[in-house]
C-alpha cells in the first residue's frame, strides 16, 4: 500500500520536475519587438507572414500595420486568404514564416498571454447546440476566468437578453452569429478579430458592429466594400494570398 | 492549479450537460455492448460451464469496441472542432481541457459499464462482485487517457476510423492484460487480484501524466 | 551519391561476411540442428530494429522541444527502417518457430511484444501520411513515436507478468559457445551498420522529398495547386 501511495507521489511530481525538459521554443519569452514608427501604441505589425500548406501557398509575405483602437478591413474575393490571415492574427494558427507582433508581444511565443486580450469570431460559431445561449457564455467566462455577470452585459450587447435561455441550436443564423461576437468580448478584449461577421447578419448588423467595435482595435473580414468604409479607417486587400496594397479608405473604382 | 481544476470541471460538465440533454451516445453503447453479448452467446456457445472462461475475454471486447466509440466521439464533430478551438483561444492550458474531456468521456464509459457488467453477470450467470467492479473502473480512468489523446490526435486526420484503433489498441494492451487477469480472479480463476489491481493503478498513473504532458503538443499548434 | 553507393557496397560487402560465417564458421547446434542459424539474424535484426526505434524516440522528443526539420526527418527515416527490420525479425521468427516449436506463433512476452512494436511502429508510418504534412504530421507522430517506445516494454512486462500466472511455452536459453557468440556479434555489428547506412540514405531521401515544394512557390500566383499525397 506504501509502495503504491510513494509511486503515485512520484508520478505526481513528474510534470512538474519535467517541465523545464518539455518546454518548447514557442514557450520562450522572446523579446518585445518594437516598431519604428511615430505612433507608440502600435496593436498589430505584420512582417512578410507566409502560410504554406504542402506546397499551396496560402498568403505570401503580407505587410501591414495596426494602431490601438484602429479598425482594419481585410479585403478580398474568396479564396484569396483572408480567413487563413484572420486566423493567425487571432493566434489560432502559426504562420510558415514571418513575424507578428500583437501588442508589442510575439505573437507565436506569447500566444497563451495575447488569448487573454483577444476575441475571435470565426467563420463557423462553433457553439454548442444543446446548451442554451446564457449557458454558451457562461461556459467560457468560467475559461476566460471572468466573473458570470458580464453574461447578461454581453448578451444584453448583442441583442440576445430575450432568448438567454433558448438552446443555442435552436436559435436561427443571425442570433448564432451574434452569439459568437458576444462571446468574442466576454472578456473585454483589446483585439477583435472578426471573420465575414455580416454574412449572416441582417440589416442591423453593421449597427451592431459598430456598437462592438467601438474602443477596441479591431480587423475585420468582409466581401462588403460599402461595410469597410463605414467602419474601418485602415484596408488591405488580398488577392491570391498576395497582399495588393495596404492603406487608408481604399476606394475600388470599377 | 486551482484554475486548472476549474477549467477541467467546467469542460466536464458542459460536455456531459451536453450528453445529458441530447441522450445520444450513453443508449448507443448500451445497446451496443447488450448486443455483444447476445452475439457471443451465441459464437462461444457459453454454457455453464465455460461461462466464467470466456466472459472476461467478452467483457473486454465489448469495453474496447465501446471505449473506441465513446472517445472519438469527444473529438469527432467537426463543430466539435471548432469549439474546440474557441476553448483553446483562452487563457484556459490544453492540458485542462483535455483533462475536462477525459474525465467526460470516462464517466460516459462508465455510465455504459453500468448496463454491461449487470448484463454480462445476468446473461452469462457469472459473480457480480466489488471486485470486479473496481477493476473495471480503475481501468477506465488509464484507457480514457490514452483513448481521448489519440482521439484528438486523429479527429483532424483522415480516415480517422482506421486510424483511431490501430494507435490506441496497441497502448491499451498493458491495461486489458492487467484488467482481464484481475476481472478472471474476481470471477473465482487463481491468481492474484491485489497485484492485477496493482498493475492498473501504476498504469493509470503512469499514462495519465503522460498523456497531460502530451496534451498541449496534440490539442494546441 | 558516390558516397552513398561506396557506403551500400560496404554494407552489403558486411552482410556477405556474417553470411559466410553463420554458415561456414559457426558450429551446428546440438539441439535445434540447422534452422538454429536463422537466430544469428533474426535476433540482429531485432536489435538494429529497437536501435532505430530509439533513435526515432530521440528525434521525437528533439523535434517536440526544438521543432527542428532535421530531426523530424531523421525520425521519419529511422521509423521506416525500423519497421523494415521489424517485419524481417517477425517473419523470421516465424521461420524459426516453425521446426523448433512445431507452430508459427506464440503469445509470449517477446512475440507478443514485438508484434505489438510493429504495429505501433506501422501506425505511426500511417499518421504521418494522412495527417496535414509539415508541423501537424510531426508533431502528432512525435507523440505516437514516444508512447510507442514507452509502450513496448510495458506490454513485455506485462505479458511476462501474466505468464506468471499462466504458465506458457519456454523459450530456449541463450546461453552460447563461444564460437556461436562471435559469430552472433559480428553478424549484430554488421546488421547494425547496414541499418545505420538505410537509415542515412532514407534520411537523405526525406531531404530531398522536403525540399520539392519550394521551387513550386512561382507557380502559385497563376494557378492553386492541389495538396500532394503523401
Amino acid at each position: 500500500m506504501a509502495l503504491i501511495v510513494a509511486t503515485l507521489l512520484l508520478f505526481a511530481s513528474g510534470p512538474f520536475v519535467l517541465w523545464p525538459l518539455i518546454k518548447t521554443p514557442a514557450d520562450e519569452p522572446a523579446p518585445a519587438i518594437t516598431e519604428k514608427t511615430e505612433n507608440k501604441v502600435s496593436a498589430i505589425v505584420a512582417h512578410e507572414i507566409t502560410q504554406r500548406f504542402g506546397s499551396d501557398v496560402a498568403l505570401d509575405a503580407v505587410d501591414f500595420a495596426l494602431d490601438e483602437g484602429e479598425h482594419l478591413a481585410v479585403l478580398g474575393d474568396n479564396g484569396a486568404g483572408k480567413t487563413t490571415l484572420l486566423r493567425i492574427l487571432a493566434t489560432a494558427a502559426r504562420p510558415t514564416s514571418g513575424q507578428l507582433a500583437i501588442f508589442g508581444l510575439d505573437a507565436v511565443r506569447e500566444r497563451k498571454a495575447l488569448r487573454a486580450q483577444i476575441g475571435y469570431v470565426a467563420h463557423a460559431p462553433g457553439l454548442y447546440p444543446a446548451l442554451s445561449a446564457a449557458e454558451n457564455l457562461e461556459f467560457f467566462c468560467s475559461l476566460h476566468d471572468v466573473d458570470r455577470k458580464r453574461v447578461p452585459e454581453a448578451l444584453a450587447l448583442v441583442g440576445l437578453s430575450d432568448v438567454a435561455r433558448r438552446p443555442a441550436g435552436r436559435l436561427s443564423r443571425g442570433e448564432q452569429q451574434r452569439l459568437a461576437i458576444g462571446r468574442a468580448v466576454l472578456h473585454s478584449p483589446r483585439l477583435l478579430v472578426l471573420d465575414e461577421p455580416d454574412a449572416s447578419l441582417d440589416s442591423d448588423g453593421p449597427d451592431l458592429l459598430a456598437s462592438v467595435m467601438r474602443g477596441r482595435s479591431v480587423v475585420l473580414a468582409t466581401h462588403d466594400h460599402a461595410l469597410a468604409n463605414r467602419l474601418c479607417q485602415r484596408t488591405v486587400m488580398l488577392s491570391n494570398g498576395r497582399s495588393l496594397g495596404a492603406g487608408t479608405r481604399l476606394r475600388v473604382v470599377r | 492549479m486551482t484554475r486548472s481544476i476549474a477549467v477541467a470541471y467546467a469542460v466536464a460538465r458542459k460536455d456531459l450537460t451536453s450528453e445529458w440533454r441530447t441522450r445520444e451516445l450513453v443508449p448507443a453503447l448500451g445497446q451496443f455492448v447488450v448486443l455483444a453479448l447476445v452475439i457471443a452467446n451465441f459464437g462461444f456457445q457459453i454454457d455453464s460451464q465455460n461461462a466464467t472462461v470466456i466472459a472476461p475475454g467478452v467483457l473486454w471486447l465489448a469495453l474496447v469496441f465501446a471505449g473506441l466509440v465513446a472517445f472519438g466521439r469527444a473529438f469527432a464533430a467537426e463543430r466539435e472542432q471548432a469549439s474546440l478551438e474557441a476553448m483553446l483561444l483562452t487563457p484556459a492550458s490544453a492540458a485542462a481541457i483535455f483533462a475536462g474531456k477525459a474525465i467526460a468521456a470516462a464517466l460516459l464509459l462508465i455510465a455504459c459499464e453500468a448496463v454491461l457488467l449487470p448484463a454480462l453477470a445476468l446473461m452469462f450467470g457469472t459473480p457480480f462482485n466489488a471486485e470486479l467492479v473496481a477493476a473495471v473502473l480503475i481501468a477506465t480512468v488509464g484507457m480514457a487517457a490514452l483513448g481521448c489523446l489519440f482521439a484528438a490526435m486523429v479527429a483532424r486526420v483522415r480516415s480517422r476510423e482506421v486510424l483511431l484503433p490501430l494507435l490506441t489498441l496497441p497502448l491499451w494492451i498493458p491495461f486489458i492484460v492487467a484488467g482481464g487477469q484481475a476481472v478472471q480472479v474476481a470471477m473465482g480463476a487463481s491468481g492474484s487480484y491485489n497485484q492485477a489491481v496493482a498493475l492498473l493503478i501504476d498504469f493509470d498513473i503512469l499514462f495519465v501524466v503522460l498523456t497531460s504532458l502530451a496534451a498541449r503538443f496534440v490539442l494546441d499548434d | 551519391m558516390t558516397r552513398y553507393t561506396r557506403l551500400v557496397a560496404a554494407a552489403v560487402l558486411l552482410m556477405l561476411v556474417a553470411g559466410a560465417l553463420i554458415f561456414f564458421y559457426a558450429p551446428e547446434d546440438f539441439l535445434q540442428k540447422e534452422p538454429q542459424r536463422i537466430f544469428y539474424l533474426h535476433v540482429s535484426a531485432a536489435i538494429a530494429a529497437f536501435a532505430c526505434f530509439a533513435v526515432v524516440l530521440g528525434a521525437s522528443i528533439a523535434y517536440l522541444r526544438t521543432e527542428s526539420l532535421r530531426a523530424d526527418r531523421l525520425a521519419r527515416a529511422a521509423a521506416l527502417v525500423g519497421v523494415v527490420l521489424t517485419t524481417v525479425t517477425l517473419v523470421m521468427g516465424m521461420l524459426y518457430a516453425k521446426p523448433i516449436w512445431g507452430k508459427f506463433w506464440t503469445w509470449d512476452a517477446r512475440l507478443t511484444s514485438t508484434l505489438v512494436l510493429w504495429i505501433i511502429y506501422a501506425g505511426y508510418l500511417l499518421l504521418r501520411r494522412l495527417a496535414e504534412p509539415g508541423r501537424q504530421a510531426a508533431r502528432f507522430a512525435a507523440v505516437v513515436g514516444i508512447f510507442g517506445f514507452v509502450d513496448v516494454p510495458i506490454v513485455y512486462f506485462s505479458v511476462t507478468w501474466w505468464r506468471t500466472q499462466h504458465p506458457g511455452p519456454v523459450i530456449i536459453s541463450d546461453a552460447l559457445p563461444p564460437q556461436m557468440l562471435f559469430v552472433f556479434l559480428v553478424t549484430m555489428a554488421c546488421t547494425l551498420f547496414l541499418a545505420a547506412v538505410m537509415v542515412a540514405i532514407r534520411y537523405q531521401i526525406e531531404t530531398l522529398t522536403d525540399e520539392v515544394p519550394s521551387p513550386v512557390v512561382q507557380l502559385v500566383g497563376t494557378q492553386r495547386e492541389p495538396e500532394p499525397a503523401r
